[in-house]
């Protein structure tokens, strides 16, 4: 498909025909991306640019393996679920095998706001309660159901947005939350905090249906929880009669290279109830799975209404799911992810030796994030100094984007088959600009400040003015209209 | 199973010969008639356009590519001026829930007025304005509120009543002032444009525009459900609830299942102004997935082919013929109580009487069992499950209809000389 306008042309059609909610990145000069392949993203003069973003290209942009099943597929069938088809089956049981044992049962739908929608009632369903607990700057989903238990949304919608059902506990962040990293016992301390949660709900007479939460948040600042945490967290949640959600919507498939889900870094004696996984499950086809016990499925079941989700499943969908798991495991992603992520953190390390705007690399695997601060003590979030550093690599070809709820986190999570070479490349442009700030500190402010920013980052997170006016001036602060 | 086997269909505009796929292992060529696939299974156009696109890109919608405004504008030219923003997704589930939070946003209301038996979809909030489903399952929230479908063969008011369409929209009016009274404000009326799942009931002409005229009065919104329908099926129009009058143009329109041809995409189309309070939230509507590339090359392609096949043209003939057909049916088979329908959607409503016009489920059921022993899909719904619903891939042919109908008299033949029941339970052990 050739493209047929220019950049303008398209904006001008996006802002005619295209809801004005949904952003572009960059809206000062947006990208018009006609190309891509392996961890390169291609405009429409041919520059190409590293993606660091794009976590849902999973094993990489167009991959001919994922290609090929995709219309290999598509030539013989693409229908419905109620139908028997091997490819379900196939895929449910590979899926499965990359779980726990109990993990057994898989719904398939299209997106993760779909799963996690599932997710939710399965939950109430198998618990009988209807509270949710959820973590401080979570994102779940944009449908109703998850606007509702991701404080990262609903909190921009003003205080009495979050509803009575649910519960609101501390984001286990150990840079910058409640406990700290020269806490005696974070995860016990953080694990508390859900449980003193649980207590106040029952004396209210509520009752828990679930904790959901992402293995590692990413909206919320590439949070990695304490090991350990989960575990008492689950352990409370299911005194309470509640079930444990992990969202690995934008984490799971080898990401964190140690393991296939990036819940099981906090130990193997951890199990979910359910999961829910998305993103890069297709590498960018619209699918997505639930995976639960056998329990929680029956009890769905036992209500005796079908769950029907007309595209979910479909045997397209199944055979690029299979795709996928086969180049993860064909090409090693996962201990490329080891490998590469271990070395860019240790050249993000040299980087915060040098610069103090580096306040915290944490990471694991292909899943990093660099918290820049304006102060080492403070850690006061240099959240102009981030998207100005962002601006900055994208005239370098690099795509980076930032989130947190200061915005001052640099997010790593590209495609998985990105290089060590690419690594070296970035941090090395990093290190350029972030040595050219030292000597030219007064710009930097007001560069930013002069800046119509747009929401650069690489999942549903925020959004900022000036879309349609570009002469909008934006701050570069927290608060969200 | 086996791989698609192609034979040649008459009355198809081009000479593109009709792909089907077996889905038993023992014989080739059997014939879906049920799926909405829109322009027929395994198109070899939609497939190209899908692998050529995937070879090139597909990323998100927050870079810019011209395939995402290509396929608004293409769409927006096939509805009523005012509905030219779109928003793109993955699902049927998802655009009506987003249609919920537009209407929401607009009007600052939470009320939602549904029709009985109406499905919009799986998710929770979809859940709660089913009552399909909601009657089995969590029972009625206090912010919806149910009107009677507007059925003129098994509804309140029947083919007989002077003025079907006020007195059904009446009872739309009459639930505004009831949720009024208890200072309740209505958001939106949510309808599928051809309630499907209800047993493929056409709304009396005239309907939707009292009902849009009530529900604005009251501050709310109207939403056409054509996740189902839209896409020239019923071939008259493109879009269902053109059928209702060229006056009725609703505020929301969400569509999806035919969009792709199977592909997972779907999309809401509403007017500048609502996308604008929606907006002015500021909190950005972000969809993963949708309107990627590939889903929307996969969109346009599916609208180039209903263009150049000349689908809507054909469904209107084929649909006509087959109407036509079970007519006949109906004048022969007491047991067949109504037909009705408006191109490739079609119901035939199956009655163990005539006069209290009692479904006839298990009449239904085993037809259908037969049917699928003859390779014919078909299935029924209606709360009643007795309406054998038609909704086939648009390439559906006259020759297909005649074998179905064909199939259906013998069978029914069959039945009236057996007394109905007693093969079901043979064919079931």
């Amino acid at each position: 498909m050739s493209e047929a306008y220019s950049k303008a042309e398209t904006l001008a059609l996006r802002r005619k025909h295209i809801g004005p909610s949904c952003k572009v990145f960059f809206a000062k000069d947006p990208l018009k991306i006609v190309r891509a392949q392996g961890q390169y993203m291609f405009d429409e003069n041919g520059e190409k640019y590293l993606d660091c973003i794009n976590n849902v290209a999973h094993v990489g942009h167009s991959h001919p393996d994922v290609i090929k099943a995709a219309v290999k597929q598509m030539e013989l069938l693409n229908t419905n679920s109620r139908f028997l088809h091997d490819n379900l089956v196939q895929y449910a049981k590979r899926l499965t095998d990359t779980m726990p044992e109990k993990l057994s049962v898989c719904y398939f739908v299209n997106s993760g706001s779909e799963a996690n929608d599932l997710a939710l009632r399965l939950a109430r369903h198998f618990s009988g309660h209807q509270d949710v607990i959820t973590l401080d700057n979570a994102y779940h989903g944009h449908v109703t159901s998850l606007i509702d238990i991701s404080p990262y949304k609903f909190n921009q919608l003003g205080k009495e947005s979050k509803k009575e059902f649910v519960h609101v506990a501390p984001s286990p962040d150990t840079y910058r939350g409640k406990y700290r990293e020269d806490h005696l016992d974070p995860a016990g301390a953080y694990a508390g905090e859900v449980k003193k949660i649980i207590e106040e709900t029952q004396k209210n007479g509520r009752k828990i249906a679930a904790f959901i939460a992402e293995s590692m948040q990413s909206c919320g600042g590439q949070v990695i929880p304490p090991a350990g945490y989960f575990q008492q967290v689950a352990e409370y949640v299911h005194e309470a009669g509640g079930v444990f959600i992990a969202d690995e919507v934008q984490v799971g498939f080898g990401r964190v290279g140690k393991h296939f889900w990036a819940f099981q870094l906090q130990g193997e004696d951890f199990v979910p109830d359910i999961v829910t996984m998305g993103k890069p499950i297709g590498n960018g086809h619209p699918m997505s799975c639930v995976v639960t016990t056998r329990e929680i499925a029956e009890a769905f079941g036992a209500s005796g209404l079908e769950y029907f989700n007309t595209f979910g499943g479909n045997p397209v969908s199944c055979a690029i799911g299979l795709a996928v798991l086969d180049v993860i495991e064909k090409e090693d992603l996962q201990g490329n992810a080891t490998q590469v992520g271990n070395y860019l953190i240790e050249l993000l390390n040299e980087q915060k030796r040098k610069h103090p705007l580096v306040g915290d690399i944490r990471g694991v695997g292909l899943f990093v994030g660099v918290d820049l601060v304006k102060d080492i003590q403070k850690r006061t979030p240099a959240t102009a100094e981030a998207l100005h550093l962002v601006y900055k690599l994208k005239e370098r070809h690099i795509l980076l984007s930032a989130d947190g709820p200061h915005r001052n986190i640099l997010k790593f999570k590209p495609p998985m088959s990105f290089t060590q070479e690419d690594a070296k490349f970035v941090v090395d442009q990093i290190d350029a600009l972030l040595t050219g700030t030292h000597t030219n500190e007064g710009n930097l402010q007001s560069d930013c400040l002069g800046e119509s920013v747009s929401h650069i980052n690489g999942n549903a997170c925020r959004q900022e003015n000036g879309f349609y006016t570009d002469n909008h001036v934006v701050p570069c602060k927290r608060i969200r209209t | 199973y086996i791989a698609n086997q192609p034979y040649q269909a008459d009355n198809v505009a081009d000479k593109w010969p009709v792909h089907v796929h077996s889905l038993s292992t023992a014989q080739a060529g059997v014939q879906h008639r049920e799926l909405p696939t829109a322009v027929g299974h395994c198109h070899p156009d939609v497939v190209n356009a899908a692998h050529e696109q995937n070879q090139l890109l597909n990323t998100n919608s927050r870079y810019l590519y011209d395939s995402i405004v290509d396929y608004a504008q293409r769409l927006s030219k096939t509805l009523p001026e005012k509905l030219c923003t779109f928003y793109f997704l993955n699902s049927g589930s998802e655009a009506n829930d987003l249609a919920l939070r537009l209407a929401r946003q607009h009007t600052k209301h939470t009320d939602v007025i549904v029709l009985d038996h109406a499905y919009h979809g799986h998710l929770t909030s979809l859940i709660d304005i089913s009552p399909y489903k909601f009657r089995n399952l969590e029972g009625q929230k206090d912010w919806v509120h149910v009107a009677p479908i507007p059925d003129t063969y098994r509804g309140i008011y029947r083919e007989d009543h002077k003025d079907l369409v006020a007195a059904y929209a009446n009872e739309v009016k009459e639930i505004i002032e009831q949720a009024h009274k208890k200072g309740r404000k209505i958001a939106a009326f949510f309808v599928e444009s051809l309630p499907s799942v209800a047993g493929q009931i056409i709304p009396p002409a005239g309907y939707f525009q009292k009902v849009a005229e009530h529900v604005h009065k009251a501050g709310g919104v109207f939403v056409a459900d054509e996740i189902q329908v839209g896409f020239g099926r019923v071939g008259k129009h493109f879009w269902a609830f053109q059928l209702q009058g060229e006056d009725l143009v609703p505020d929301i329109v969400t569509m999806g299942k035919p969009i792709g041809n199977g592909h997972p995409v779907a999309c809401v189309a509403t007017t500048k102004e609502i996308a604008e309070s929606f907006a002015a939230t500021g909190v950005e509507y972000f969809n993963t997935f949708g309107g990627n590339p590939v889903s929307c090359a996969i969109g346009l392609a599916v609208l180039d082919v209903i263009e150049k096949e000349h689908l809507q043209a054909h469904a209107m003939q084929v649909g006509n013929l087959l109407m036509e057909l079970l007519n006949q049916q109906k004048v022969k088979h007491p047991i067949i109580g109504d037909v009705r329908g408006a191109g490739l959607f079609i119901g035939v409503d199956l009655i163990k009487d005539k006069e209290k016009r009692t479904p006839a489920t298990e009449e239904a059921e085993y037809l259908i069992t037969r049917l699928k022993k003859e390779y014919i899909l078909l299935s029924t719904d209606g709360p009643g499950r007795n309406v054998l619903k038609f909704k086939p891939p648009m390439c559906f042919s006259v020759q297909d209809a005649k074998l179905v109908v064909d199939a259906m008299d013998k069978i029914l033949t069959d039945m009236e000389k057996e007394g109905a029941c007693e093969p079901v339970r043979d064919l079931q052990s």
